[in-house]
């Protein structure tokens, strides 16, 4: 009915995407400057120090991807590039987490190994069933790097779920900083994958939108790493109980011991 | 197919992590929890469960022993939420300065987390005899361990001037 009026809803909606996909990397690269300067300001990076190292190198592929936003090859190599360090990186804090985590507990540290082990090992395994059964792996090298990253993806969620259910497992209770580290990574992690896994299955129109859900994903993570990061650790409660109920609890004790 | 597994997956993930922010705020307001000894004794006690089962029809045997792995189960749980409580408040202790402080609270650590383990073990050992009521599994060795800790406890508590009594007899 109004032409005019109708093409112009169109290119402001078909404008909007792309500001709002530019918004939100220029509000993602400032929250990583931030993180960056918290870091190396409260002297956190020499105790997470690949947990820095990630935020530092997201931060400067940011700027790289930015610098490079007309050179469409040169934006390709560096983008995947810094992926693939990323995800590389991305393993290593899980093990940093894991490490501050149970070093501190012998008698768990063993266990939770083991167990971190058999899950890697099957892990590893549905990441490669998952990368030789996706049907485009071979037909191009942007979808081969798909696969891989769907692959890697999976591992990385899965060693962060298995670091969550050992934990509540074996009853730990998490420093402020690196649960905070954990449920940011998870939280990004657990989206990429899903982005990655649902590519193939939308259009282009659809891509865009799971790009954009990308970027809010790396924003949210990063508030969330800052969040926890400035918030002070709670101190722990005191803990008592009525003198009365610890007699009985002594001659219940006392009973079974002598019995 | 395996579309739909990846996606499930990630939606369980997600699910955890809300799961594990929920608990953490519940954590912050953790607090000790007495155990009737004498009443989980009893509860584990074999020999009552031989007469029982001698006694009973099957059904109402096996009605009878279900509710009972229902209620050990919560004796379980909470032992282990205090083996968790004293393994959080002795993390300070064992970075003290005193060499004998550190020595006794890791070693509080150390039983608290065993006991753990051992929680986790009886846990899966009463879901087995829960599934199948004519197992008789040995019950886990929680309550010498839990014996030590109380001990060990204890001692650290005696070792440290501030907060010695409440958190030794609160176990």
């Amino acid at each position: 009915m109004f032409p005019g009026l109708e093409s112009g809803i169109l290119v402001k909606k078909e404008m909007t995407l792309p500001y709002l996909i530019r918004d939100l990397g220029l509000a993602g690269l400032t929250l990583q400057g931030l993180l960056t300067f918290v870091l190396l300001a409260r002297g956190s990076s020499r105790r997470f120090p690949f947990f820095s190292a990630y935020v530092f190198l997201s931060f400067v592929a940011g700027i790289v991807g930015y610098s490079l936003q007309k050179r469409p090859i040169a934006y390709f190599y560096s983008y995947w590039f810094g992926e693939a360090l990323g995800i590389a990186l991305g393993l290593l804090v899980v093990y940093e987490i894991f490490r501050h985590l149970f070093t501190v507990h012998g008698a768990l540290l063993r266990l939770a190994t083991v167990t971190f082990k058999i899950a890697l090992g099957v892990l590893l395994l549905a990441g490669l069933i998952v990368f030789f059964q996706s049907p485009s792996h071979t037909s191009s090298l942007a979808k081969a790097i798909l696969a891989v990253e769907q692959a890697t993806r999976i591992i990385e969620v899965g060693l962060l779920m298995i670091l969550f259910i050992c934990s509540a497992a074996f009853g730990l209770h998490w420093k402020q900083a690196e649960f905070g580290i954990a449920l940011g990574l998870g939280f990004f992690v657990t989206l990429e994958l899903l982005a990655v896994t649902l590519h193939h299955l939308v259009g282009l129109h659809g891509a865009e939108l799971l790009n954009v859900m990308r970027i809010v994903a790396l924003d949210c993570s990063l508030v969330i790493w800052l969040g926890y990061l400035l918030t002070p650790e709670r101190a722990t409660a005191t803990l008592d109980v009525p003198k009365a109920q610890l007699e009985q609890w002594n001659q219940a004790v006392m009973e079974l011991i002598n019995r | 197919m395996i579309t739909v597994i990846v996606i499930a997956l990630a939606l369980c993930a997600v699910v955890l992590f809300y799961m594990a922010v929920r608990s953490r705020r519940k954590q912050a307001v953790q607090s000790l929890r007495q155990v009737d000894l004498t009443a989980f004794h009893t509860l584990l006690d074999r020999d009552d469960e031989l007469f029982l089962q001698r006694k009973l029809p099957r059904s109402k045997f096996v009605g009878l022993k279900r509710h009972r792995i229902r209620v050990t189960v919560r004796y379980v749980a909470r032992i282990a939420s205090n083996a968790s409580a004293v393994l959080h408040a002795s993390e300070a202790a064992r970075l003290s300065p005193m060499p004998e402080v550190a020595s006794t609270a890791a070693q509080v650590m150390d039983l608290a987390a065993q006991i753990r383990l051992q929680c986790l073990l009886a846990l899966f050992k009463l879901s087995l005899e829960y599934a199948m009521p004519s197992l008789q599994l040995t019950p886990a060795m929680l309550v010498p361990k839990y014996q030590t800790l109380r001990e060990n406890v204890r001692r650290l508590g005696d070792l440290q001037t501030q907060n010695s009594i409440p958190l030794a007899n609160a176990i």
